[in-house]
């Protein structure tokens, strides 16, 4: 009994010295669903990440040359899981500031319970419920994916403009997908829209023939997907097709998925549409994508350069504070404040010297401006897409 | 509603999830019949048999359908092994033991699916299938298929269980395992010769259920709860009850979203479930009561 | 780095495993004792996180709430919630063999999710409940943390007496009479149905009352934070690790798992990405190992149930070889 207190009193220490970094460098936390319902996305965001955190070393590292050290962990898409890894990443790494979680409820749970208590600034580049916008977070939550409350409103907007007025409205039982739909809907009657039919979905049930068949019932030959499209998304998707339930499909930015178009066929899908949240056109964008694809990674990815910006920007506030995480929240506000000279993704050292020199400067993101509104959130730019080939196409821009 | 769309949209997605069903509740019941416990790894050997048949459809270039029998051997060679490894020295204890032990079984199966092929939905076959159209019933070539491998699977399972040699012997055992032992039976191999046949059930319910919808880790326990109530209402170790009971709780489960809210479709086979214990405990064809 | 910040890792572990030990207890009174296989313990401690988190937080829009009654308040309810929860289920399962009771709480504990997800004005849904009160949350982080443990720890101690002092009252001696020999039991007149519902109700109770520990560490829940199976399997595997029958044992058996499944994490978290993510399978795969090689070198646990007058006159290494596990009489089949 004494003994096995003992080896565990050990190990404790033991995993605890191998996940803190030497002491002269900095830690940042880089967290994300690795497992869970986000795994799909897992590779190419953790990438993205690496790719900020490696281009930060390599012009010249923090201060004096110190390393930027991403200390990775896993939150699962699972507050449990979430709150539990954060924990250590906070108490035991030691991190300044973090990036992610990415699901909403994960972000809620961890900032909640964790990094505002502990006073650490979250960046999630990737959690977009509104319920984030109302948390009291006492300035030390901030996101660069912009809020669903806006792509629900986009997106109602923009199939009234397109002539559509009578949707029926499926989505899947969680955060992401009651938070776009209660937007989505909210707006699309208040400008005259019909939504004749409205059903949640349990995720990984065998069929959804019966429930499809119930929505079609409303009359409507549009159908609003807010899916996974490697999850029950796919299957509602070609269940629907197969059968012509509806006409045309329209799906959230989580259908943007190429499993979608390699099991339906691009064939089958002329008629399907998805909304994403885009990154405004811009040079910023150009250099990362250029960049992030010669080191390895897929710039079209969902969310990569929300990722690479929480990351990118982070590592400017602990440069321009010395790692001094109570100050770094209002650095981020300063960074992106458009007074400043510019500075591009990637563009570390010159940052470096300008900070150094005192001069104050103006982070433009690779996703945006990242102008953060009083609740650290970001205004979205969103466009919408339909399949061509083996990828998306960019159709049209969304007011 | 009309017949027509009410047939098309309700009654065939009923019989196609209900031959799963009762593929998996003969696997289900076999089991209790034989070995007295309950086998909660039972939706996880199917998942792993549903991606043995990708694995060998991929590798050998095989249709997903030529490769049904060999993955039907290894999902049966890995029932064995489980049980050997696993099982066969709890035979001692009280059955409950091996219960909890399938339950940490069916977590290692899970978790050996995750490692080698991720959390991805993958599918036997890409594009999509159109339903041919018989007289106003809309029924995917695939669909057909599969009632008929399945009606084909429980009528050689019967013959086999009726008329040979083995057959009798597992019936025997299940009946009476000390006088079947007497009797000269080995039971060992009698035991070894039913989780072959549970675990090539689990491999043909796993893959019918990866036609019809996607190959995914989680499949197969998602499957678990409908599958032991179509076993519980059929009665436990009654054959044809596992396959009413089956159909009872597929069909069951697609028509509920005509009474409730589709997010609680997921529960009749437990409401069902429930019923069964309730009014009558030995199943519609009167099978043990454990 | 700053030594007394590192030593908020261990707290943290500290505070889970008293959660988890308060669960594993739980258990313990119905399988270890009653011989009860619940493996719905996730559907009772969402239960009880759900009702303390709408008895205690303030007024939110679509959902009902606004009680903001103190924090013990929140865990009366929360295991008066699970009692209520817990009758029915007994009432109907009890009367079964255990397998049947298994795969009913499977059922029970999905049932419980999906209305946790669904019922928007009970729940919030989806987007789950925030501004959960959480005893001293207004201290500094590392105080608020120490002073959470020690409540935790208190309400552990307290719950580790009241279960101890119960199972050796003529009521435990009955219970394990009734466990050990149903037949023999119900003989000499006990009235064993009412017995075992008893219980699976205290059970079922104090996996409600972790859960409201739980909510109140996190000030918030959703339903994601409750994973049905991977709560359940940890908390049976503390069970069956430290020895069913044994409360002191299945709290060794929380505290080790608790250790192995928090502290390999940082371990795998240090690989690279597309590694890491087999990692965590793998850790999956090794823990359903543990299970298994538990169950066959040394099925009775680390700390066996005691025997005789339990707990008396240190009688010990004295251990039954029925103690192994819950034997289900002479029922078979």
């Amino acid at each position: 009994m004494r003994n096995t207190v003992l080896g565990m009193a050990s190990l404790i220490v033991a995993a605890g010295v191998a996940a803190t970094p030497a002491q002269a460098d900095v830690g940042i936390g880089l967290v994300g669903g690795i497992t869970g319902g986000t795994a799909a996305l897992a590779p190419e965001m953790m990438k993205s990440y690496q790719f900020a955190v490696k281009q930060v070393n390599d012009q010249g590292g923090i201060k004096n040359g110190e390393k930027l050290i991403g200390v990775v962990a896993d939150d699962g898409c699972n507050a449990q899981t979430g709150v539990d890894a954060v924990t250590k990443v906070v108490n035991v790494s030691q991190v300044v500031g973090m990036a992610g979680p990415w699901c909403s409820g994960v972000v809620l749970a961890v900032a909640n319970s964790v990094t505002i208590p502990a006073g650490v600034v979250l960046i999630t580049p990737a959690g977009t419920s509104p319920q984030i916008t109302a948390l009291k977070d006492n300035d030390l939550v901030f996101r660069t994916v912009p809020s669903d409350e806006y792509q629900g409103q986009v997106l109602a907007r923009t199939l009234l403009a397109r002539g559509t007025t009578k949707v029926a409205l499926s989505f899947i039982n969680n955060d992401y997908g009651k938070g776009l739909a209660d937007a989505f809907q909210k707006e699309f009657v208040a400008k005259g829209g019909t939504v004749a039919a409205r059903a949640a979905h349990e995720e990984n049930r065998a069929s959804y023939r019966t429930d499809l068949a119930q929505l079609a019932k409303g009359g409507a030959d549009t159908l609003v997907l807010i899916d996974y499209g490697d999850s029950s998304g796919l299957t509602v998707l070609r269940e629907s097709i197969e059968n012509d339930f509806f006409k045309t499909y329209v799906g959230g930015e989580g259908m943007k998925t190429t499993a979608t178009i390699k099991t339906i066929g691009s064939k089958n899908l002329a008629n399907f549409y998805v909304s994403s949240p885009v990154s405004e056109k811009s040079q910023s964008l150009e250099v990362f994508a250029s960049g992030f694809k010669s080191a390895g990674g897929d710039p079209n990815a969902t969310f990569v350069s929300t990722s690479y910006d929480a990351v990118f920007l982070l590592a400017l506030a602990i440069e321009q504070t010395g790692g001094d995480k109570t100050k770094i929240s209002a650095a981020l506000r300063n960074l992106v404040d458009a007074a400043g000279e510019s500075i591009m993704p990637g563009e570390w050292a010159k940052a470096k010297a300008l900070i150094a020199a005192g001069k104050p400067i103006s982070y433009k993101g690779a996703s945006g401006t990242l102008a953060f509104d009083a609740n650290g959130d970001v205004p979205g730019a969103y466009a919408l897409f339909k399949v061509n080939g083996d990828d998306f196409q960019f159709v049209t821009d969304m007011k | 509603m009309d017949i027509s769309s009410f047939i098309n949209f309700f009654l065939i997605p009923g019989i196609i999830l209900g031959s799963i069903y009762a593929l998996g509740a003969i696997g289900v019941t076999l089991v209790y019949a034989i070995m007295r416990h309950g086998h909660f790894a039972h939706g996880d050997l199917a998942t792993f048999g549903a991606f043995m048949v990708l694995l060998f459809s991929a590798s050998s270039g095989l249709s997903p359908y030529a490769a049904l029998p060999i993955a039907a051997v290894a999902a049966g060679l890995m029932a064995i092994a489980i049980d050997w490894l696993f099982y066969t020295h709890l035979r001692t204890l009280p059955k409950i033991i091996t219960t909890i032990s399938s339950l940490g079984v069916a977590l290692m199966l899970r978790a050996v699916v995750q490692i080698f092929w991720g959390v991805n939905t993958l599918s036997y076959e890409t594009g999509i299938a159109r339903p041919e159209n018989w007289f106003g019933l809309r029924i995917k070539p695939h669909e057909v298929v599969t009632v008929v491998m399945v009606i084909g699977l429980v009528v050689a399972l019967e013959i086999f269980l009726r008329h040979s040699k083995w057959g009798k012997a597992m019936r025997a055992m299940s009946d009476n395992p000390d006088l079947a032992s007497l009797c000269g039976i080995d039971n060992r191999k009698v035991i070894a010769l039913t989780w072959m046949l549970v675990g090539a059930l689990c491999a043909a319910s796993g893959f019918f259920l990866g036609l019809n919808t996607q190959v995914k880790s989680l499949m197969g326990w998602n499957i678990l709860l409908p599958t032991f109530a179509a076993a519980i209402l059929g009665g436990v170790g009654r054959i044809e009850g596992a396959i009413l009971g089956g159909l009872i709780v597929g069909i069951c489960e697609e028509m509920s979203v005509l009474v409730i809210r589709s997010e609680y479709k997921v529960l009749s086979g437990f409401v069902i479930l429930l019923l069964a214990l309730l009014i009558r405990p030995t199943g519609l064809f009167r099978g043990k009561v454990l | 780095m700053n030594f007394v910040t590192l030593l908020n890792y261990p707290i943290y572990l500290l505070i889970f495993i008293s959660i988890y030990g308060c669960l594993t207890i739980a258990l313990n009174v119905q399988w270890g004792y009653a011989g009860l296989f619940n493996a719905g313990v996730a559907g009772f401690f969402a239960v009880g996180a759900y009702t303390s988190a709408i008895l205690t937080s303030p007024a939110a829009v679509g959902r009902i709430g606004g009680f903001s009654l103190p924090v013990p308040v929140g865990m009366l309810g929360a295991m008066l919630a699970c009692v209520v929860a817990a009758w029915p289920v007994g009432k109907v399962c009890l009367r079964f063999r255990s397998d049947y009771l298994a795969i009913v709480s499977i059922g029970v504990a999905e049932a419980i999710r999906l209305v946790v997800r669904s019922e928007e004005w009970l729940t919030n849904g989806s987007r789950g409940i925030i501004d959960i009160p959480r005893p001293f949350g207004d201290l500094p982080y590392a105080q608020s943390q120490v002073a959470f443990l020690g409540l935790s720890c208190l309400i552990l101690l307290v719950v580790y007496f009241l279960v101890e002092r119960q199972l050796r009252s003529p009521w435990g001696r009955m219970m394990r009479a009734i466990r050990d020999n149903e037949t023999a039991a119900q003989a000499m007149g006990k009235d064993v149905p009412r017995r075992r519902l008893e219980a699976f109700i205290l059970g079922s109770a104090l996996m409600g009352l972790a859960g409201a520990l739980y909510v109140h560490l996190t000030r918030v829940i959703t339903p994601d934070a409750i994973d049905p199976m991977i709560v359940t399997f940890l908390v049976w595997i503390m069970v069956i690790l430290g020895g069913s029958g044994n409360n002191r044992g299945v709290l060794v058996g929380a505290l080790i798992i608790w250790v192995i499944w928090s502290a390999s994490e940082l371990v795998t978290d240090q690989l690279p990405a597309d590694i890491a993510l087999k990692a965590k399978y793998a850790r999956m795969f090794l823990v359903g190992l543990l299970l298994q090689v538990i169950l066959r070198l040394r099925p009775e646990g680390l700390l066996p149930e005691r025997v005789g007058t339990a707990g008396g006159s240190g009688d010990l290494g004295r251990t039954s070889p029925e103690a192994i596990a819950p034997s289900e009489g002479s029922d078979d089949v």
